[in-house]
């Protein structure tokens, strides 16, 4: 049978304890059922049996999942997941990152790797087509991530695209990234779960390029939509960069600060893009085939550039009560280096700040607002000294060993930290993260877009709005297996539709917007099934005590209690045909 | 038809309200300030009457009386409104922003 058009039909999965690798088929109507990205990747994983195992034991499997679109003319297509289960939180977790790896990755002539075993020594890992091996890496031991990126390319050559984890990930932080051009699979520790296996690097090399079923009309579509990435609703993030976030969040008192204390920060002008942009140099770049340009690099005294996101900007800066710019470049540039991922980094942090002005840990030096205290503290997380053994664990298990009820007020859910939106003023952002199959997270719901809109009032959500959780968490799913950059989603008036037309001509499938839900339904579901069998309880599904029984300090009316949130998930959990309770229906509860 | 002279006192509670506007984003890039007033009655008039005082503003967020798709507008920082016949009231204060919230 002839090959579907857009995929190899076939992954490659290396046993790093036996040294055996073989590609795997990957039939049609399964590729046709997940997709690619998220969706293939969790799937791969049920059929691995990853949901019962440690996720940082020989056993657990972790998936590099490339997609349909990758390799094609399509603007922010060049994108890939990582998908493993999360030692921070015992779930699934899908990250995904854009750059170049996906491109070569792609070319190896797989739809996916997928990694089981550990090697016997620290060890790069390189796939060169159909070609794989394993070499010694102990002197790059402790290296960052840009530095083991160019040794290994010095050592590889310029056509060898290589993924790294850095000092975090070898420690085994619970939150360390996988990186790759200074892009990174950044939330619930993949990187943790790549050092458990010994891999300081993949390093990949390919020639092997998949058809389209329709090239022409495929480039004229690419045209096009590339002409609308240009437009107002790619603006923000290709003029402003998305920190542009910081003004308008802290305005309207959801711009988590002082570990959720307060939802304003009284030193936000001080940090904001705007602010930035005007007393430093300030560079532009982009993802690999992108044509956004989202990302804005602002210069450290020293001159040298770093990126800076909303996300690392909120966490490494009001979260912990920092207001001087450079402390914040120079926090989220020693994340990058290290490969901790900034959100939980932060989060961490400001949990900790929190605890030693409790006196439930004994670092008096650790304050909100010591710029200094916020350097130190990551350091530890990296190096694993002092204090550093429990910041390296989260915030949830942190909160495990200290005790005193400070569970109450961690940042997090499901064991993952909570992004920068205070969800007691963002109430469908608040949902999302509650039933979120990887934890608080904004990046697999998306909720928070119906709050910056007219269909709910964001302090007050009903049950009867549920089911715009369940949408908004649908097309992120199905962005996240194309795979297409959600800031790309503003371009489009009706997203199954169009969605269905790209890959029509990418597959030649007869498929249609109906279909489209139906798959991203599937991807939700397949999730959740996932975690059921890796030990999901309905008391998961909920948030810190601190966001149910106090308000938001400046805004009295961004309250949510324990009761409503519980029903905004059973309406959710009906919306989506599970349970009250959000078991899934017995017919559904059978594996792959 | 007025049958007073245009200076009287009935006259100036004729005029449209005067409302605070913030702006954030690539609207507060586009007009070059943070806050400005502005007059009218309901948001399209103020949308018009900022369109008239920052024409950049006005040529990339604002067409006629309506914001924009990638733009809404939020009242006092409690309630999005995109409905141009939206009434404000004397003191109000109008939020200008990137409907994109994403990070």
């Amino acid at each position: 049978m002839d090959q579907t058009p857009g995929y190899h039909g076939r992954y490659l999965r290396i046993d790093l304890s036996s040294g055996i690798s073989k590609s795997v088929s990957l039939e049609a109507s399964f590729l046709r059922k997940y997709l690619g990205g998220s969706g293939l990747g969790v799937a791969l994983l049920m059929k691995e049996g990853t949901a019962t195992v440690e996720p940082l034991s020989p056993e657990a499997a972790i998936a590099f999942v490339f997609s349909p679109l990758v390799g094609s003319p399509l603007t922010t297509s060049a994108k890939f997941a990582v998908v493993s289960k999360s030692p921070l939180t015992q779930r699934i977790n899908d990250s995904l990152a854009s750059s170049g790896f996906a491109l070569t990755g792609k070319k190896t002539g797989h739809d996916a790797i997928v990694l089981v075993g550990r090697a016997s020594r620290p060890s790069v890992l390189v796939i060169d087509n159909d070609q794989v091996r394993l070499e010694p890496t102990e002197d790059l031991r402790g290296c960052s991530n840009p530095e083991t990126q160019k040794k290994l390319r010095s050592r590889f050559g310029a056509d060898f695209q290589i993924a790294t984890i850095g000092p975090a990930g070898e420690r085994l932080v619970r939150f360390s990234t996988i990186s790759h051009d200074g892009r990174h699979a950044g939330r619930g520790g993949s990187g943790a779960v790549l050092g458990s296996k010994n891999i300081k690097a993949i390093a990949v090399r390919g020639t092997q390029r998949v058809q389209w079923s329709d090239q022409l009309a495929l480039v004229r579509l690419a045209k096009e939509l590339s002409e609308k990435s240009f437009g107002p609703a790619t603006a923000k993030y290709r003029e402003l960069g998305t920190a542009s976030n910081l003004l308008t969040f802290n305005r309207l008192n959801v711009l988590p600060t002082r570990n959720f204390q307060q939802g304003s920060f009284q030193g936000a002008s001080a940090i904001s893009s705007e602010e930035l942009g005007a007393v430093r140099n300030r560079t532009r770049a982009s993802c690999a085939a992108c044509t956004i340009g989202c990302e804005h690099l602002y210069s450290l005294k020293s001159g040298v550039p770093v990126r800076l996101e909303y996300e690392s900007l909120f966490a490494l800066g009001p979260l912990c009560g920092i207001d001087d710019s450079e402390i914040v470049l120079i926090a989220s540039q020693r994340c990058d280096a290290a490969g901790l991922d900034t959100i939980s980094s932060g989060g961490t942090i400001g949990f900790a700040m929190e605890c030693a002005e409790r006196g439930l840990i004994d670092a008096p030096w650790l304050r909100f607002g010591d710029g200094n205290a916020l350097l130190r503290a990551l350091d530890l997380m990296v190096s694993g000294e002092g204090l550093g053994q429990l910041l390296a664990m989260g915030s949830r298990a942190m909160a495990m060993e200290i005790g005193h009820d400070s569970i109450e007020f961690a940042p997090q859910v499901k064991g993952l930290e909570l992004p920068g939106y205070d969800p007691r003023g963002l109430q469908m952002m608040a949902l999302g993260f509650a039933v979120g199959a990887r934890g608080a997270d904004h990046n697999r719901s998306g909720a928070y877009e119906v709050d910056f809109s007219e269909a709910v009032d964001r302090r007050n959500v009903g049950p009867e709005s549920a089911h715009l959780a369940v949408e908004t968490e649908d097309r992120a799913a199905l962005m996240d297996s194309l795979i297409l950059c959600k800031f790309l989603r503003g371009v489009f008036v009706d997203f199954f539709h169009e969605s269905a037309d790209i890959l029509r001509l990418v597959t030649g499938w007869d498929v249609t917007a109906a279909e489209l839900r139906e798959t991203a339904q599937r991807i939700v579901t397949e999730k959740k099934r996932f975690n059921i069998l890796a030990g999901w309880t309905p008391s998961e599904d909920t948030l810190p005590t601190r966001m149910l029984q106090t308000a938001i300090p400046e805004d009295a009316r961004s309250s949510l209690s324990t009761d409503r949130l519980a029903s905004l998930i059973k309406a959710y959990n009906l919306a989506r045909g599970w349970s009250e309770e959000g078991w899934l229906p017995e017919a559904e509860q059978c594996t792959l | 038809m007025l049958d007073r002279p245009i200076s009287s006192p009935i006259h100036l509670v004729l005029r449209p309200l005067q409302v605070t506007v913030e702006l954030f984003g690539i609207p507060r890039l586009r007009a070059g300030v943070s806050q400005s007033v502005a007059d009218g009655s309901t948001l399209g008039e103020i949308l018009l009457d900022l369109s008239r005082r920052f024409p950049s503003l006005g040529k990339s967020c604002i067409e006629g009386c309506n914001l924009k798709a990638g733009y809404i507008a939020n009242l006092r920082g409690e309630r999005f409104v995109t409905d141009p016949e939206t009434e404000l009231n004397e003191g109000d204060i109008v939020l200008l922003m990137s409907l994109d919230a994403g990070g």
